[in-house]
């Protein structure tokens, strides 16, 4: 074994007793996974993307939700109204088809109903953001009780829990999404819904190994001994110290769900017609391919560009947060 | 000895799974708006039509009596009538099933095929640039959704480069006179293949950054293992060591890994065979929601649940092989 | 005794890390000689096991050998010159990677890991592996070297080698795991074994039964061993000539018996203080006082100074070399420590220090001091 690799580690674990609980408190919480990020280059080229994506986000939101596209109406052009002219899938700016010479006023160029392409992405980024946290949230919100549930009493409760679970995750997810947003609902909520239903297992498996590990620790012991309430221990012990993997494959979910719920609204399961969003965008733009093959390339990017921030960001988490990981 | 039994003992335990998979699919076709009867007779049926549909398809009987019939008709082979199609929904099923796994299973050995090499020179050429380039590749595979890889290959290849058709999936081993254009089974292969050579690369794109993604890092692992040291120290060349003592050891997170894509590739299939309209299971359960066809959406579901699991089984045996400590317990 | 089998001068090997260069084996120098198990001792982080990897040249990366000579049966499997622009480069003579892994790893030099746990490929049988290694190094055919690797089983003590060649490590319990290492070392049939603390992972009962093999091979096949180890009651059992390093470097070396009875070093004497035996008890036991300093800062002066009971104000100034201090006509004994006559620096007239060792200005100077 080298010496060097040796003295690495045991510099690492010496840090750790002597600074005693404070110090591992921090560890783990939200200012010590910041100050690690801010070290980490990709960490903070993820951050940054995602921050970015997700101010878009907000400020979509915002005309929405107070002004209903007003003022996007204002300054530019309607998201979801048909536009008087009838140029039909101009070209972005610079290029030339059937239907004409992209016009400045539409860098990206129009859809099938003449609408502005920038506009409509600029608003599909509310949808795709909404929908990433909303499943995410979903899933770990159900595989942390589950999970938790599971991995601390064990018995027949974890059995029948991961049970259903394993069930759940055997049929896969993007047809379960599409035969339960079939049975409740093919709106976008349901899509949400459905696609946090399918990341439990994903959230539920490390939860519960992390809860099993953690609750023959001396110090759960004690605080069991000490007449702690069960669910007390789980709260304030067992989950804040799975903060940072949990974040890590939170954050990577983002990614997967946003991705998910592109491909349901491309099945037309989802956003709904006129609401503007990617995967309904490209499902649209698959009838004019071979005239307007520009309108299939820029929803695309506009996804690749938001789940690739999330997939660098949670990457990045990684490194900063486990430092034996190093790539 | 220790993989059959083990083989037969994991075949055992996915019973309890299939059946949970029919039972969830069965409460949620149960929950499905609409009169199935409506849709298949029109707005105002004439009484008698009405029940002689409901009773056919056993509507007039309460849920639970309905659970139980079909739960015995699924292990008995029957999977109930399509309404749409007026066909089992079994034989609807071995008509596209193949079609899928034939999509499926190129795609896996597309990822695998191009994953593996990439993961290893990552692994060996670690922080080099040759791993920076794997790693962005496969950043961006994770990334893309695979129906958008779909459309860009239709757009470049097919559309302005016309090398490969834009849609559709012929077998393999369809006979030639079904195909436009085939005479011999040679002509058929190249015909299907021709034909698959998009699908597959759009199916498989994320599978093989997935891959790669591990398999670097298991490699990077595994090549800093003891027995790497060992096998080092006495002699054995460096290539030996890398396509042998660490790779064999490295491929058992890959395969796990593997397993867990099935249910993403599957699902993926439904997405790619929309894309490239594709007959398969993707197409079938998509057409049984849009004619609200009970029978068929159940059948369906179940299946992409049993061939996810036995995906998982032929995974997990491929595992016991590698790893013998699985096959022959402890540890 | 001739020549030496094997003789290392003044070997240096360093990583280069982030944190800055870590002198992990700081000039050492020891040879051995055909027939003899040499000991190297001292706590985990003194440098043992860069030193052995430096002999097989697989020091792991960062790591590189930086400086000193290792030659092997007259051939140069490290030695540095100056070249054309004053920067050392490696000597027309020095073995290439190839001749080194053809010629020396295994063929002639083989080594015992410290963990049978983790040493063997859970994937591969054993006697696959057991077979490849002999098949490599011995130019033997498959069948042969089945034969081989089945024999050498049998001669480690395992039973019914024939059928326990098919099955895989996590079959064998840790003895016989070890076990099989050996067998693999043995049975490559080279000149030297390096025994990397092979029994450290291991109780003391499989340990005792382990020493006792090793010893009785030795003999028969007059192979000669290093045996790196920090715990002195292996040493005491096996080993004929023992080096002790602290932090990089060797500070004591002597004939096992000399070692045990004319204790040179503090640092020696702190380790067999710290040595559990049947004529003391717990209480009795006197473990070394402090931790070792990082090897990336080490301490200047003689390196063993902040924790040594016998400390004064020149053992943080000069750095001992080490000397033979052995009595004429005696075989070698040699410590380095500024505590002797024959290093004149004044260590008499110096000012003793505080210590961790001393916890204050201590009175019992001369509590082993020259006790020869």
């Amino acid at each position: 074994m080298a010496t060097g690799s040796e003295s690495q580690t045991d510099d690492l674990s010496t840090r750790d007793e002597e600074s005693g609980a404070g110090e591992i408190e921090a560890r783990v919480g939200l200012r010590y996974t910041l100050k690690q990020v801010k070290r980490d280059t990709t960490a903070r080229i993820g951050i940054y993307t995602v921050g970015f994506v997700t101010l878009v986000a907000l400020l979509a939101a915002i005309d929405y939700y107070l002004f209903d596209y007003a003022v996007a109406e204002a300054v530019w052009y309607s998201p979801v109204r048909d536009p008087d002219q009838v140029n039909r899938l101009l070209p972005p700016v610079g290029m030339e088809n059937q239907f004409g010479a992209g016009a400045i006023e539409h860098p990206m160029g129009t859809d099938h109903r003449g609408r502005d392409v920038f506009v409509r992405l600029f608003y599909g980024t509310r949808i795709a953001i909404t929908v990433g946290f909303m499943a995410t949230g979903i899933g770990l919100i159900g595989g942390t009780l589950i999970g938790s549930v599971s991995g601390y009493y064990g018995g027949w409760i974890d059995d029948l829990l991961q049970r259903v679970t394993e069930t759940v995750y055997a049929i896969p997810f993007l047809v379960l999404v599409i035969a339960f947003m079939t049975a409740f609902g093919r709106d976008l909520t349901f899509a949400m819904i459905g696609v946090g239903i399918t990341s439990i297992p994903v959230f539920n498996r490390l939860i519960r190994s992390r809860v099993v590990s953690i609750r023959e620790e001396d110090y759960i012991e004690a605080a069991r001994a000490a007449g702690v309430k069960d669910r007390n221990i789980i709260f304030r012990h067992v989950i804040p110290n799975s903060f940072a993997p949990v974040l890590v494959q939170a954050t990577l979910q983002i990614g997967v769900s946003i991705l998910i719920v592109a491909g349901l609204s491309f099945l037309g399961f989802g956003a709904q017609p006129p609401t503007p969003s990617w995967g309904q965008m490209l499902s649209a733009s698959r009838n004019y391919m071979l005239p307007a093959p520009t309108f299939s390339l820029f929803p695309g990017i506009a996804i690749l560009i938001t789940v690739i921030g999330f997939n660098i960001l949670g990457d990045g988490l990684q490194d900063a947060l486990d430092p034996r990981i190093n790539n | 000895m220790g993989l059959l039994r083990y083989t037969l003992w994991r075949l055992v335990q996915s019973i309890p799974v299939l059946i949970g998979i029919i039972t969830i699919t069965f409460f949620l076709a149960n929950q499905i708006p609409g009169d199935p009867v409506e849709i298949m007779l029109g707005p105002s049926p004439a009484q008698e039509q009405v029940e002689a549909i409901q009773a056919r398809y056993g509507l007039d009987r309460p849920a639970h009596e309905r659970y139980l019939t079909y739960l015995s008709g699924v292990a008995s082979g029957d999977l109930g009538q399509s309404i749409y199609y007026d066909r089992p929904v079994l034989e609807m099923i071995l008509l596209r099933l193949p079609v899928t796994l034939y999509l499926t299973v190129s795609a896996f050995m597309f990822a695998i095929a191009t994953a593996i090499p990439l993961g290893v020179i990552s692994a060996k050429r670690r922080n080099k640039p040759a791993d920076h380039v794997s790693r962005i590749v496969s950043l961006v595979g994770v990334s893309t959704p695979s129906f958008w890889i779909g459309l860009m290959l239709i757009i470049v290849f097919a559309f302005y480069l016309g090398w490969f058709p834009a849609r559709g999936l012929p077998l393999p081993w369809e006979a030639p006179a079904d195909i436009r254009g085939a005479e011999t089974q040679l002509q058929v292969i190249r015909t299907s293949l021709h034909h698959l050579a998009m699908p597959m690369v759009a199916l498989g794109t994320l599978q093989m950054a997935q891959i790669t993604r591990i398999e670097r890092s298991s490699m990077v692992e595994s090549l800093q293992g003891e027995y790497v040291k060992l096998a080092r120290a006495y002699g054995v060349p460096e290539s030996t060591i890398v396509r042998k003592h660490a790779f064999q050891v490295a491929q058992l997170p890959v395969i796990t890994i593997i397993g867990l894509g099935l249910s993403t590739a599957l699902g993926g299939a439904v997405l790619t065979e929309t894309v490239f309209e594709i007959q398969g299971m993707g197409r079938l359960i998509i057409t049984a929601i849009n004619n609200q066809d009970y029978e068929l959406i159940m059948g369906t579901t179940f299946m992409f649940g049993v061939a996810f699991v036995v995906g998982v089984i032929i995974t997990d045996v491929a595992y016991a092989y590698i790893d013998p400590r699985v096959a022959y317990g402890d540890e | 005794m001739s020549e030496p089998l094997l003789s290392v001068d003044n070997l240096k090997t360093q990583f280069f890390t982030e944190d800055g260069t870590v002198r992990a084996v700081d000039g050492i120098s020891f040879d051995v000689y055909e027939g003899e198990i040499v000991g190297l001792v001292g706590e985990s982080g003194a440098g043992k096991s860069v030193a052995t990897s430096s002999i097989l040249r697989l020091v792991d990366s960062p790591g590189e050998i930086v400086g000193g000579e290792i030659t092997f049966k007259g051939e140069t499997i490290f030695g540095l010159e100056e070249g054309d622009d004053g920067e050392p480069r490696p000597r027309d003579d020095m073995l290439s990677e190839k001749e080194m892994r053809r010629r020396i790893r295994g063929r002639e030099i083989a080594i015992i890991f410290q963990d049978p746990m983790e040493s063997l490929n859970p994937v591969f049988t054993v006697g696959g592996q057991l077979r490849e290694f002999i098949e490599i190094n011995r130019d033997l055919s498959g069948e042969e070297a089945e034969e081989e690797a089945i024999d050498m089983l049998r001669e480690v003590g395992i039973p019914a080698p024939e059928s326990r060649y098919d099955e895989y490590p996590h079959q064998f319990s840790g003895g016989m795991r070890q076990r099989v290492l050996i067998a693999m070392a043995l049975a490559c049939q080279p000149d030297l074994i390096i025994a990397d603390e092979p029994t450290t992972a291991l109780d003391v009962t499989v340990e005792g039964q382990i020493l006792e093999m090793v010893t009785e091979l030795q003999e028969k096949y007059d192979t000669s061993f290093i045996w790196v180890t920090h715990d002195m009651s292996v040493v005491a059992e096996i080993c004929d000539r023992v080096n002790v390093m602290y932090l990089g470097e060797i500070i004591e070396h002597a004939e096992v018996d000399d070692l045990f009875y004319e204790t040179k070093h503090p640092y020696t004497q702190a380790l067999l203080d710290s040595m559990p035996r049947p004529d003391k008890t717990v209480h009795e036991l006197d473990p070394i006082k402090g931790v070792m300093p990082e090897a990336i800062d080490p301490p200047s002066g003689c390196r063993f100074h902040s924790r040594c009971p016998h400390a004064r104000e020149v053992c943080r100034e000069v750095h001992p070399e080490q000397r033979d201090l052995a009595d004429e006509g005696e075989p070698t004994h040699s410590a380095a420590c500024v505590m002797y006559d024959a290093f004149e620096v004044g260590y008499e007239e110096s000012r003793p220090i505080e210590t961790e060792a001393t916890g204050g200005f201590s009175a019992g100077l001369t509590e082993t001091g020259d006790g020869e």
